[in-house]
C-alpha cells in the first residue's frame, strides 16, 4: 500500500515537470496516446504482477508477445484464416505456453527463472523460424480487427480527447483481476501461496493448481497484449518485436507494489507503475531531452523516487516512535 | 540485460575461437592475393561454384534481393546461399565465419559496421572472394562494391522533401538507428538534399541538436532500435511537441509506414507531408492517394543479381569483370504518383519470386 | 547460597542495562528495565509471551537499539562505560553473544562455516580451512558435540543445531552469553545436557543470561531470576529465596488454571484410523493407530522418533503407504483434499509452515475457512469477519484485533492464530505438532483449553509434544514412538514421566502396558 504513495508522487512529479517545461503534455492528443500506451503495457504488467504475486517470475513475456503478435497477421494474411479462428487459436497457444511453464515449475520443480528464460529464447526462435524471419503486417487490411487497438471512443462534452479502444480490455481485465484478488477464494489463495507456499498447502490451498493458473494467466495476457500491440503498430519484425517488454512489465509490477518475494499485488499499483514508465518516456521527448538519455533518465528518476520513499518511511517510523508516550 | 548476457555467451561460443583471428592484414596484399586466386581459377574453373549473399538484417527489401541472387544462380547454374542476420553485428559475424568454414567460393555482404568488422572481412578475403553490396566498406579488401551510395540516395529523399516544401518549414527525421554507416550517410544525404547544399559525402552535421538553415528547421532525429511501438510513439510525441510540424521523413522502411499511420489516426494525413524511404505497402498506397510525397527506392533485386553475376565471373577466372573504379552503381529511384503503379507491379512479382524459396 | 547481598560476595559485575525501553510500531515492548549481569552467574529471565524478554535479549545482544536508556560495560577497574552497540558484530567485539530463539543456521554451510561465521580465519583473503576446522572442533567439544566439523548443518537434528549455535557464540570468546529460549525445541534429556553445559560455562566465568518458559529448569540452574510482565520489571528473586508459586504469580499476574478433568470417551465411535501407514521416516515402519471422537492422544518420543513424519502423513503433506480412514472411509491423498475432509494440522515450525508473515491476523485465521466455506468461489466477507472474531475469542488471542499484522504478535499469539485457523473449519481430526513450543504459561493454558474445546466438539486430536508436563496434562492416552514405530501405549491414569521416558528411549518395550 505504502509503495503506491511514493509512486503516485513520482507520477505526478514527472507529469508536472512535463506539463510546465514541455510543450503540449496536457493536450488531448498526447493524453490519448499516453492512455493507449499505458493500456497496452498494463495488460502485460498485470500478467507479470499475477505471477510475481504467486512467488514466481516470467521472463518470456516479450517473446510470447512476439510469437502471438506475429502469428496473428501471419495466419490472417499469409494463410488467409478467418479472424474468428485466428483469435482463439492464438490465445489458445498463449494459454498452452503458460500451462507448460506452470507444469514444469510445479510438477518437475524447475526454477521459474530458468523455465521462462528458456521460453524467452524458444518462442522468439519459433516466431523467427515459422515466418522465415520476415516482417509480418496487415498490409492495409483488417481495419475492423485493428480498430480494437486503433479505435477511439469520443467522450461526450469533452473536446479533443477520445478514449483509446485498448482501455476497454484493460478496464475489464483490471477490474476482473482486482475482484478475483480481493473477493474470491482463488485470489486469496494466490496471495497466500506467494506469501508462504508451505503454510498455504497445509491449510488446504491447492498451491500447484494456483501456480499453474497464474502462469497461464500471465502468458494469456502476454498473448492478448501481443495481438493488441500488432493491431496498434500494423506490422512487426520477429527478430525485435517485444524485446525487453518483460522487463517493462516486471518493473511496472514491482513499482506498483508487487513484492518479488510474493504474496503482494495491487492492480491499481500495476497500472500506475506502467503509466509512470510511459509518462517518463513521453516526457523525455516533450522536454526535448536527447533520446540517447532515455534509459538513464528512467533509471535515475525511479531510483530517486524509491530512495526518497524509503527514507520518508523510515523518518516517519522514527518520529512515531519518539512521539508516542511510553507506558 | 539478460539479452546482453546471452549475446555475449553466443559470441563466446562462436566459431571465432576455432578459426584463427586474422591480424589486420595489409589491404593491398589481401586484394592482390584474391586477384591471384582469380587468375589461378582461370586454369580450372569450377563447374558449379558455391556463392553467398549476406544481408545486414531482415526485411522485404532483402527478400527481393534474395530473389535476384537466386535468379542469377539459376541463370548461371551455380549454388547460391542467402543469409539474413536477424540479431545484428554478432549474428552477421557468425554467419560469415560459418560460410568461410564451409569453404564458400565467394561472398557478397552488406556489412553492418565495416570499421569494426575488419577481421571478419579480412578473413573472407584471405580464404574466399569478398565483394560488398548495399553498404560499402572502402577500407576493407573488397574486390568491388555493388549498390547505390546511401549518401546519394539520402540526397534524393532530401530533394523530394525540398520539392514538396519549397518555402521551408519544420522537419523531423525518424530512423531505426544511426549506428550503422549506411544510416549515417543516408541521414547526411537527406539533410544536404533538403537544404540544397553541394554534394559532399564527408560532411557531418550533429544529429543530436536541432538547427535552422536556408529556411528549414530540422527539429531533431529520433531513433527506436527497431522497437516499432517505440517508433510509433516517437512520431506521436514529436507531433505533440511541435504543432507546427510540416514534414517528416522515415529513413527506414517502417518509419515512414508508422508516420503515415499516426497522421491518419490524428487526421493529419496530407497536412504533414512525408518523404518516404523504401517501398512499404502503406507508403505506396499513400503515394497513390496523395498523403505521401513520394519515396526513394533502391533496387535490391539488382544488388542480388549483380552480386552473383560478378562473383560467378570471378570464380571462372574473369578478372576483367572487375570495374576499374571498384564500384558497380545501381542507382536509387524516386517514386512519385507518376510512376508508382508500374513500379509496384514489378516489385510484387520479384517479391513473390523471393518468397517462393524458403 | 541464601540471599546474597549485592556487594563483595557477589561475582564481578560485567554489564548493566540502565532503564532500557523500546517501542515497536506503537507498542511499548520494553519499559525502563534495569538489570545487572555478573560473571560466573546464570541469570534467568522469565515472563509471558509479549512480556519483553526477547526485546531485552536483543538489546543486550546489540541487534536492537534501545529507544531510551543505555547499556554500560563495567571494566576490570570497576569503571562503567556507556556502550552503543550497532549490530551483532559490535556486540561480539564487546564480548557479548546472542543465541536466537529461532534456530536460523545457514543450512547449506558446514559446521565450521557456521561456528566461525563472521569470524573466519584467513590469510590475505584465502580461508585457512585447517585452522578453522581446529577452532570449530574445540568450540563444538565445549558444548559436548563430538562431530566432524565438515558435517553440513542442515542434516543435524534441531537439538544439535541449538548446541551449534552456542558453540558459535563461544567461538567469539564471549564473556556474556545470551540465550533466548534455548530449550524450547529440546527434549528433556537434551535439555539436561544443555543445562549441564551452561553450568560448566558458569564455572569458567561466563555470564549466562537465558530466557525460558520452563520454570523447573529455571529453578534448577539459575542463580537469579528476573520476571518481566508487559515490558516492565516485576521482580528479582535470588536462589534460595524463591518459590515456584511466587514466580508464576509475578509472571501471570493472575491465577493459572489447574488441570481440568477429562471427558470420558471410552465408548465413543472411532473417528481416525491408521492402517499400516508407512511414512517418510527413514526406518519405514508401518504404524497403526485409532483415535475416537473427542479423544486426545499424545504422541510422545524423542526428537527423530517419527512423530512429525506421522502427523505430516496424516495431514497429506507427505506421501505415505497404507490407509488413513476417517469415520470408516478412506480419505484421498493430498493436503487440500484432507483439509476439505476436515483433517487439519498445526505444523511444528510456525514461521516456515504456518504463518503468512506479512498478512493480518484475520487473513491468517481465515485461510483454511475461505476454501471450505466459500460461495461459488466468492469470499463472504461478513461471514469471514464473524468467523475470525469467533476464532479470536475461542483461542483468547490478544490483542483481539483482526487487522493486526501477525508478525507483530508474540509467539504464543501467533500460535493461537494458526490454531484459530484450524478450529475455524470445525475439524474432525486435529493434528498438533508441538502446539506450545515457545509459548508462555498463560497462553499455554489457553491453547490447551481451546484444544479440549475442539475435542469436546467431537474432533479426534493427535498431539505431538516433547514436554512431558503437557503430555500428561492434556491426553487421554499416550502413544510412545521410538525409531519410527509405536513402542507402547499408556493410559492417562497409568502414565508417569519415567514410564514414558523408558519407552521413548527404547527401553523396557515388553513392560509397556497395552491399552
Amino acid at each position: 500500500m505504502r509503495k503506491q504513495w511514493g509512486l503516485l508522487a513520482v507520477f505526478f512529479g514527472v507529469a508536472l515537470v512535463a506539463s510546465v517545461f514541455g510543450s503540449n503534455f496536457l493536450s488531448g492528443y498526447n493524453l490519448e496516446n499516453l492512455t493507449n500506451r499505458t493500456a497496452l503495457f498494463s495488460i502485460l504488467a498485470l500478467g507479470a504482477g499475477i505471477v510475481i504475486a504467486v512467488g514466481g517470475i516470467d521472463l518470456s513475456i516479450g517473446s510470447v508477445v512476439c510469437l502471438c503478435g506475429i502469428a496473428t497477421p501471419w495466419l490472417l494474411v499469409e494463410h488467409g484464416w478467418p479472424a474468428w479462428q485466428v483469435v482463439p487459436v492464438v490465445l489458445g497457444m498463449a494459454a498452452a505456453i503458460g500451462l507448460m511453464h506452470g507444469l514444469l515449475i510445479t510438477k518437475l520443480r524447475l526454477q521459474p527463472f530458468l523455465v521462462t528464460l528458456c521460453g524467452l529464447l524458444l518462442y522468439r526462435g519459433l516466431a523467427r523460424w515459422v515466418t522465415g524471419d520476415q516482417s509480418q503486417g496487415f498490409a492495409g487490411e483488417f481495419d475492423g480487427l485493428r480498430s480494437l487497438a486503433l479505435g477511439r471512443i469520443p467522450v461526450p462534452f469533452i473536446e479533443g480527447y477520445r478514449i483509446p479502444a485498448t482501455v476497454i480490455p484493460l478496464a475489464v481485465l483490471a477490474v476482473g483481476t482486482s475482484l478475483v484478488l480481493t473477493r474470491t477464494v482463488w485470489g486469496r489463495w494466490l496471495l497466500a501461496t506467494g506469501s508462504n507456499e508451505s503454510a498455504a498447502r497445509i491449510s488446504g490451498v491447492p498451491t500447484q493448481r494456483l501456480t499453474i493458473a497464474a502462469y497461464v494467466a500471465c502468458s494469456l495476457l502476454a498473448g492478448l497484449g501481443g495481438m493488441l500491440f500488432i493491431f496498434d503498430i500494423g506490422s512487426a519484425q520477429p527478430s525485435d518485436f517485444g524485446n525487453f517488454y518483460e522487463l517493462y512489465a516486471i518493473a511496472a509490477a514491482v513499482l506498483g507494489g508487487c513484492s518479488l518475494r510474493g504474496g503482494r499485488a495491487s492492480v491499481g499499483g500495476i497500472v500506475l507503475g506502467t503509466a509512470t514508465l510511459q509518462v517518463l518516456r513521453n516526457a523525455i521527448i516533450l522536454l526535448g531531452l536527447s533520446s540517447q538519455l532515455e534509459f538513464a533518465v528512467i533509471g535515475a528518476v525511479l531510483l530517486l523516487g524509491m530512495t526518497a520513499d524509503e527514507l520518508l518511511l523510515r523518518w516517519r517510523e522514527r518520529r512515531a516512535e519518539r512521539r508516542a508516550p511510553s507506558g | 540485460m539478460i539479452h546482453a548476457i546471452l549475446a555475449s555467451l553466443v559470441l563466446a561460443a562462436a566459431p571465432a575461437a576455432t578459426l584463427h583471428a586474422a591480424s589486420p592484414a595489409d589491404r593491398a596484399a589481401l586484394l592482390a592475393a584474391q586477384k591471384a586466386r582469380v587468375t589461378e581459377m582461370a586454369k580450372a574453373p569450377k563447374a558449379s561454384p558455391h556463392l553467398a549473399f549476406v544481408s545486414n538484417g531482415v526485411a522485404d527489401f532483402w527478400t527481393i534481393a534474395k530473389a535476384g541472387a537466386l535468379a542469377a544462380g539459376r541463370d548461371l547454374k551455380c549454388q547460391v546461399t542467402v543469409e539474413f542476420p536477424g540479431a545484428g553485428l554478432s549474428d552477421q559475424k557468425r554467419m560469415l565465419e560459418d560460410l568461410v568454414t564451409r569453404g564458400i567460393d565467394g561472398v557478397s555482404v552488406s556489412p553492418i559496421d565495416p570499421k569494426n568488422q575488419r577481421e571478419v572481412l579480412d578473413l573472407i578475403a584471405e580464404r574466399s572472394l569478398l565483394i560488398t553490396n548495399d553498404s560499402d566498406a572502402p577500407e576493407a579488401p573488397r574486390l568491388a562494391y555493388i549498390g547505390m551510395d546511401n549518401y546519394l540516395a539520402g540526397r534524393k529523399c532530401g530533394e523530394l522533401a525540398r520539392a514538396g516544401l519549397p518555402g521551408g518549414g519544420e522537419v523531423a527525421i525518424f530512423i531505426g538507428r544511426l549506428e550503422q554507416d549506411n544510416a549515417k550517410r543516408r541521414w547526411q544525404g537527406f539533410v544536404d538534399g533538403l537544404l540544397g547544399r553541394s554534394v559532399d559525402a564527408t560532411r557531418r552535421d550533429d544529429h543530436t541538436k536541432p538547427f535552422t538553415e536556408a529556411g528549414y528547421t530540422i527539429l531533431g532525429t529520433w531513433t527506436d532500435s527497431f522497437d516499432r511501438a517505440k517508433a510509433k510513439a516517437n512520431v506521436e510525441d514529436v507531433m505533440t511537441r511541435n504543432p507546427g510540424l510540416d514534414l517528416v521523413t522515415g529513413l527506414f522502411e517502417y518509419n515512414s509506414v508508422l508516420a503515415l499511420e499516426v497522421f491518419k489516426q490524428a487526421g493529419k494525413a496530407g497536412t504533414i507531408k512525408i518523404a518516404g524511404f523504401d517501398e512499404g505497402a502503406e507508403v505506396i498506397e499513400g503515394i497513390r492517394e496523395g498523403s505521401v510525397l513520394g519515396t526513394v527506392v533502391q533496387d535490391p533485386y539488382g544488388y542480388g543479381y549483380q552480386s552473383i553475376v560478378l562473383l560467378h565471373a570471378l570464380t571462372q577466372g574473369k578478372l576483367e569483370a572487375l570495374p576499374a573504379s571498384g564500384e558497380i552503381a545501381i542507382p536509387a529511384r524516386t517514386i512519385t504518383k507518376e510512376n508508382v503503379d508500374a513500379f509496384w507491379s514489378d516489385l510484387k512479382a520479384k517479391l513473390a519470386a523471393g518468397k517462393a524459396v524458403k | 547460597m541464601p540471599t546474597v547481598p549485592a556487594t563483595l560476595a557477589s561475582p564481578a559485575l560485567v554489564l548493566r542495562a540502565c532503564g532500557v525501553s523500546r517501542r515497536y510500531a506503537g507498542v511499548q515492548a520494553l519499559d525502563g528495565v534495569s538489570v545487572e549481569i555478573r560473571a560466573g552467574e546464570v541469570l534467568a529471565v522469565v515472563g509471558e509471551n509479549g512480556a519483553g524478554k526477547s526485546t531485552l535479549m536483543k538489546i543486550i545482544g546489540g541487534i536492537v537499539a534501545p529507544s531510551a536508556g543505555h547499556l554500560e560495560e563495567i571494566g576490570a577497574d570497576g569503571a562503567a562505560r556507556v556502550m552503543r552497540l550497532r549490530g551483532a558484530a559490535e556486540a561480539a567485539r564487546a564480548g557479548i553473544a546472542l543465541v536466537h530463539q529461532e534456530v536460523n543456521l545457514a543450512e547449506d554451510l558446514d559446521l565450521t562455516g557456521v561456528v566461525l561465521l563472521g569470524g573466519e580465519i584467513h590469510k590475505m583473503g584465502w580461508l585457512d580451512r585447517a585452522a578453522m576446522d581446529a577452532r570449530a572442533r574445540v568450540a563444538l567439544l565445549r558444548v559436548g558435540l563430538e562431530m566432524d566439523p565438515r558435517t553440513v548443518c542442515g542434516s543435524l537434528p534441531i537439538a544439535a543445531r541449538q548446541l551449534v549455535e552456542i558453540a558459535r557464540a563461544l567461538a567469539t570468546n564471549a564473556r556474556v552469553l545470551v540465550l533466548d529460549e534455548p530449550t524450547s525445541s529440546l527434549s528433556s534429556h537434551e535439555t539436561d545436557r544443555l543445562l549441564r553445559i551452561l553450568g560448566e560455562l558458569r564455572r569458567d566465568g561466563v555470564a549466562v543470561v537465558f530466557v525460558s518458559h520452563r520454570l523447573d529448569e529455571v529453578m534448577r540452574i539459575a542463580d537469579r531470576v528476573i520476571v518481566l510482565r508487559d515490558g516492565k520489571l516485576r521482580g528479582e528473586l535470588h536462589r534460595g529465596a524463591w518459590s515456584r508459586a511466587e514466580i508464576e504469580r509475578l509472571m501471570v499476574g493472575r491465577e493459572v488454571p489447574a488441570r481440568q478433568p477429562l471427558v470420558q470417551v471410552a465408548d465413543a465411535p472411532v473417528r481416525l484410523e491408521l492402517r499400516e501407514v508407512v511414512t517418510r521416516h527413514r526406518r519405514q515402519r508401518p504404524v497403526s493407530l485409532s483415535v475416537r471422537r473427542g479423544e486426545i492422544v499424545a504422541l510422545a518420543g524423542l526428537v527423530g522418533a517419527g512423530r512429525t513424519e506421522l502427523l505430516a502423513a496424516i495431514a497429506g503433506c507427505s506421501l505415505h503407504d497404507g490407509t488413513v480412514m476417517l469415520d470408516g472411509a478412506a480419505v484421498p491423498a493430498g493436503c487440500p483434499a484432507r483439509v476439505r475432509h476436515g483433517i487439519a494440522m498445526l505444523p511444528e515450525d510456525r514461521a516456515r509452515d504456518g504463518l503468512l508473515y506479512e498478512e493480518s491476523a484475520g487473513r491468517n485465521i481465515s485461510l483454511a475457512w475461505i476454501g471450505v466455506r466459500s460461495y461459488f468461489g466468492l469470499v463472504r466477507r461478513r461471514a469471514e469477519a464473524a468467523m475470525v472474531d469467533e476464532a479470536i475469542a475461542r483461542t483468547q488471542l490478544r490483542p483481539a484485533q483482526a487487522q493486526r499484522l501477525v508478525r507483530t504478535l508474540s509467539g504464543g499469539n501467533q500460535q493461537k492464530a494458526i490454531l484459530g485457523r484450524l478450529l475455524g473449519i470445525s475439524p474432525k481430526v486435529l493434528l498438533l505438532d508441538e502446539p506450545t513450543r515457545g509459548v508462555d504459561v498463560g497462553a499455554r493454558a489457553e491453547i490447551h483449553e481451546a484444544i479440549r474445546g475442539a475435542a469436546a466438539g467431537g474432533a479426534a486430536v493427535l498431539v505431538a509434544s516433547s514436554e512431558m508436563e503437557e503430555v500428561l496434562l492434556l491426553a487421554h492416552r499416550i502413544v510412545v514412538l521410538h525409531d519410527g514405530a509405536i513402542v507402547g501405549e499408556l493410559s492417562a491414569s497409568a502414565a508417569t514421566e519415567e514410564a514414558i521416558l523408558r519407552l521413548a528411549t527404547g527401553g523396557a518395550r515388553g513392560a509397556a502396558e497395552a491399552a
